[in-house]
């Protein structure tokens, strides 16, 4: 019999063979050929590329995209850093209440929040309506159809993302340094400032990472608040695709995205435990 | 020994507070939205009206790409469940560099931009035939979900002690008995973890279905972007009230359960 | 899709996939009526079978369109009628008859299309490479088809138009013309343009003093299509976008914009949607644009059946009623007399309207659509 002459490392693989094949075959491999139609479509050579690095409107575009990640990124993090703080350190009362609130919008679809953002921040949405109602504004504020708009609703998105990593770094610290450090007459802001945040950092940077990468893909958030003008590069990308049938441009840009992305990561590989930040995701 | 809270504690914690509202509050102004009795997306200025519920759950379309998506949601739970608990305990046996590399592949799908993706299974389900079909959405939404289930699975085993295996092995036990009796019951909560990820990924999917499925395939998140972008009603808001609830009874249920066992 | 990759001559798809959608609302708001509504349920499942000869036979004649449900408009109006008249089975397929698919058809030798709804684009070029058939003038009646919108190799079907909209509750003024969309001091408010260059630039040269008849004459070379591209980047402050005419109808609908330039279908749908007094269309200095039917070489019915049906559907009490469904601008010049009073002012097509109007210009578009679409881009983001 086969089973017999397979060694535990053999059987081993067979559990792990199907999964992985499906994905080098169905996801792996389609990836690959999006790097193909690249170079080969309309005709071959690197002329796509040529005219990506040539086209201002997508240099605009990438601009626009590291521009909103960053920003999404950095209120993130102050944000998520707050609440995390909070649960851990300041022994709040409902504890488990902080922690289900922030789950909550995890489980929900990005595309219900987006349209709980639309019917909020429209020219007639709620905010406006209610501002003009109780006579704070006397025209409506642009709220939509803008970055701010789409930074808003992102930064809504992507804070979970951003809380639990630093939430389970948070988990892990001692703290008696900080005790020590109090002890040793150290103001609460500067043991906070030089013991504790320090200790937080790796948590930080993970989530940095992991925020700033989602963001750079977006595409559902900026293509419904964005009003066209924020134009991020995945929505650059259908547009060639299903505007244009541009397939050569829409590929190129895609290989350009995901460069970009692989770079972002691996470049954070110096400070962030990749691992951590996605293996090993709780 | 409770310590007073100072300057500093409250307000971080008032400002986590007001931070999990800004995080709440928007998702809820869709339940007064829901109840307008007018025809479009206001909020109820004269009495409630639970007519766009009706709508939502007398409506064919509504209905069928509802049951769409739960179907390929459990297909996909089900069968990313499967593979990937067979794949994490498999690399768990192994933990060898290769299969470390193997799990590195197999999480690809959460870092690669959903347009790029979306855009790959394009192209190739048209060579398969599978563009507008349901075996094409079950198919790509596995591959999505997989990475959750591995990594939750994986996060699972991290608690099962090798010696265990060992014992079982030294003992007789085949490799296939030893994963059925006892690694797999120790990789259970992960299982469990990962099918809800694979359900909630699936369930919540759009970007692939907008590229790989043209008509016959209507799932729900594609039939809320539709509203959207076509006729911004008050429906949507019903619809998404009705998620909204169920996901919070889901979580209530399900951190009620983990609470009642240890 | 690499049956697509045609990229030249592109006929605007989404405007033809737009009055499928309309046609879905029109049913929805129960403008049509059930049985051709199931007809679309059961056909959803089925799919196209590209390569099947047994599909279609001579006693069938198949049209195709765009769109799921400009599907059952056209089964109806044009289909059923014709069914009658000439006592064959008349099926429409939404399949999509793009350029691509077309020539795919052709040289697979196994085309199941007879007529195809298509654009003046695609009929020149396709016509040129031999796939499609010149249209038998000795059974459709030239005299049927508005001037000039007929070639060798296709005919015009019906028209749509890019038109100024506005919604006055949110104006004080009412703008009249591009000049006054373009100024943003008098007419303060956001306005509204397509997100692809199509159909954009010509108001924009209008709104610089060219008359409707010299808009291709004053973007004719580099410095004019510059000219109209600044033109947008000194409003775009005031710029949403529209990718889809659903979403352009959205627009107004949400009050989010008070001008627009959007597709006459839609402004067509809007005047009975939205309140009274609160939006009004106008075709001055508007952007004409005609579809085209066009036949496949070999086509299964053979041409007879497929000039008999094209020449059937220049009548003008049915190009009325296709006017009257959805909003396309009857082909037929006998049809705008025939028009109900109260739906004159919404014929895009009509003499008076066409007067003040200027015809989207195809050939253009082949030449320029490339680099300009990047211009327009970057002066809306950049």
């Amino acid at each position: 019999m086969i089973a017999r002459s397979l060694t535990d490392k053999g059987r081993y693989w067979i559990l792990i063979l199907p999964a992985l094949a499906i994905m080098l075959t169905f996801y792996i491999w389609p990836l690959v050929e999006i790097f193909g139609i690249s170079f080969s479509e309309p005709r071959p050579g690197f002329d796509n590329y040529a005219s990506m690095f040539d086209s201002r409107p997508i240099r605009t575009s990438f601009v626009i995209t590291f521009r909103v990640a960053a920003i999404t990124t950095i209120w993130c993090l102050v944000l998520g850093y707050i609440v995390s703080y909070a649960i851990y350190n300041t022994k709040p009362k409902y504890v488990g209440l902080m922690i289900a609130l922030v789950l909550l919008p995890f489980w929900l679809s990005v595309l219900i929040r987006s349209f709980a953002w639309i019917v909020l921040l429209g020219r007639s949405g709620v905010v406006n309506d209610s501002l003009g109602a109780i006579g704070l504004i006397d025209k409506p504020l642009p709220l939509m159809h803008n970055e701010f708009g789409v930074i808003l609703s992102m930064v809504h998105v992507m804070l979970p993302f951003a809380i639990l990593p630093i939430m389970a770094n948070m988990k892990g610290i001692n703290p008696s340094y900080v005790d020590a450090a109090r002890g040793l007459g150290a103001s609460e802001l500067r043991a906070f400032v030089s013991v504790y945040f320090p200790q937080t950092l790796p948590g930080v940077l993970s989530a940095a990472l992991l925020v700033f990468v989602l963001s750079l893909g977006f595409y559902i958030t900026p293509a419904l608040l964005g009003g066209g003008r924020v134009l991020m590069i995945s929505e650059y990308i259908t547009y060639q695709i299903q505007e244009l049938l541009n397939w050569g441009v829409g590929t190129s840009l895609s290989v350009a995205l995901l460069l970009a992305t692989a770079a972002v990561i691996l470049a954070a590989g110096r400070f962030v435990n990749l691992r951590r930040t996605f293996l090993e995701r709780g | 020994m409770m310590r007073q809270k100072t300057t500093f504690q409250l307000l971080m914690q008032t400002g986590a507070w007001v931070v999990l509202a800004f995080l709440l509050l928007p998702m809820l102004v869709v339940l007064p939205v829901s109840l307008t009795p007018n025809e479009y997306i206001s909020l109820p200025s004269d009495g409630f009206s639970l007519k766009h519920y009706q709508n939502y759950f007398t409506d064919p379309e509504w209905l069928s790409a509802t049951w769409t998506s739960i179907v390929i949601a459990l297909s996909v739970a089900v069968i990313a469940t499967v593979l990937g608990t067979a794949f994490s305990v498999g690399c768990w046996l192994l933990s060898d560099f290769w299969s470390t590399v193997a799990r590195w592949v197999l999480i690809v799908p959460i870092l690669v931009p959903p347009v790029v993706q979306a855009l790959g299974f394009y192209r190739f389900w048209v060579k398969l035939g599978l563009i507008d079909s349901m075996t094409g959405v079950i198919l790509a939404h596995t591959l999505l979900a997989l990475p959750y289930v591995s990594i939750a699975v994986f996060a699972a085993l991290a608690n099962l002690d090798r010696r265990i295996v060992q014992a079982a092995r030294s003992l007789g036990a085949s490799v296939w008995r030893t994963v059925i009796a006892v690694i797999v019951p120790a990789a259970r909560p992960g299982m469990i973890a990962g099918a809800v990820f694979a359900f909630i990924v699936s369930f919540d999917e759009i970007v692939g279905v907008l590229f790989i499925t043209v008509r016959s395939v209507q799932t729900l998140p594609k039939m809320i972007w539709q509203g959207i972008n076509e006729s911004i009603d008050p429906t949507i808001a019903a619809v998404a009230t009705v998620l909204t609830v169920v996901t919070i009874l889901i979580m209530v249920a399900v951190t009620w359960r983990w609470k009642a066992r240890p | 899709m690499s049956g697509d990759s045609f990229t030249f001559g592109q006929d605007d798809i989404e405007f033809k996939q737009d009055l499928g959608d309309i046609t879905l609302e029109r049913y929805k708001a129960g403008k049509i009526d059930r049985r051709s509504a199931l007809a679309m349920l059961g056909a959803l499942g089925l799919v196209p079978l590209l390569g099947d000869k047994a599909l279609a036979n001579a006693k069938e004649l198949v049209l195709v369109n765009w769109g799921g449900k400009a599907k059952d408009v056209l089964q109806e109006i044009m289909g059923d009628t014709y069914a009658k008249e000439a006592g064959i089975k008349v099926v429409v397929d939404g399949a999509g008859p793009s350029a691509g698919k077309i020539r795919a058809m052709v040289e697979s030798g196994a085309v199941v299309w007879d007529v195809c709804d298509s654009g003046p684009g695609s009929a020149i070029i396709l016509g040129e490479r031999g796939i499609t058939q010149p249209i038998d003038y000795s059974i459709v009646d030239k005299a049927n088809i508005i001037e000039p919108f007929t070639w060798e190799f296709g005919c015009a079907n019906y028209f749509y138009s890019y038109t100024l909209c506005c919604n006055p509750t949110m104006l004080e003024a009412v703008p009249q013309n591009w000049a006054d969309v373009w100024n943003v001091k008098d007419f303060p408010g956001k306005r509204t343009f397509r997100k692809s260059v199509r159909g954009m630039l010509e108001p924009a040269a209008m709104a610089m003093g060219a008359a409707p008849d010299e808009v291709y004459e004053f973007l004719g070379d580099e410095a004019g299509i510059k000219a109209a591209i600044q033109k947008y980047r000194d409003i775009r402050e005031h710029v949403i976008v529209w990718p889809s005419g659903s979403m352009s109808q959205q627009l107004f609908l949400q009050e989010e914009v008070a001008i627009g330039c959007i597709w006459s279908t839609r402004a067509h749908l809007l005047k009975d949607e939205m309140p009274d007094g609160s939006f009004t269309t106008t075709f001055n200095e508007g952007v004409l644009s005609p579809g085209a039917w066009v036949v496949p070489k070999h086509n299964p019915a053979g041409t007879e059946q497929a000039m008999r049906f094209i020449a059937h559907s220049a009548n003008p009490e049915l190009q009325v009623k296709w006017l009257e469904a959805m909003g396309p601008g009857p082909a037929n010049p006998a049809a705008a007399a025939l028009v109900p009073e109260e739906l004159k002012a919404w014929n895009p097509s009509s003499p008076e309207n066409r007067a003040t109007q200027t015809v989207y210009n195809d050939a253009w578009y082949a030449k320029n659509q490339i680099w300009a679409e990047e211009l327009y881009v970057d002066a809306l983001i950049n």
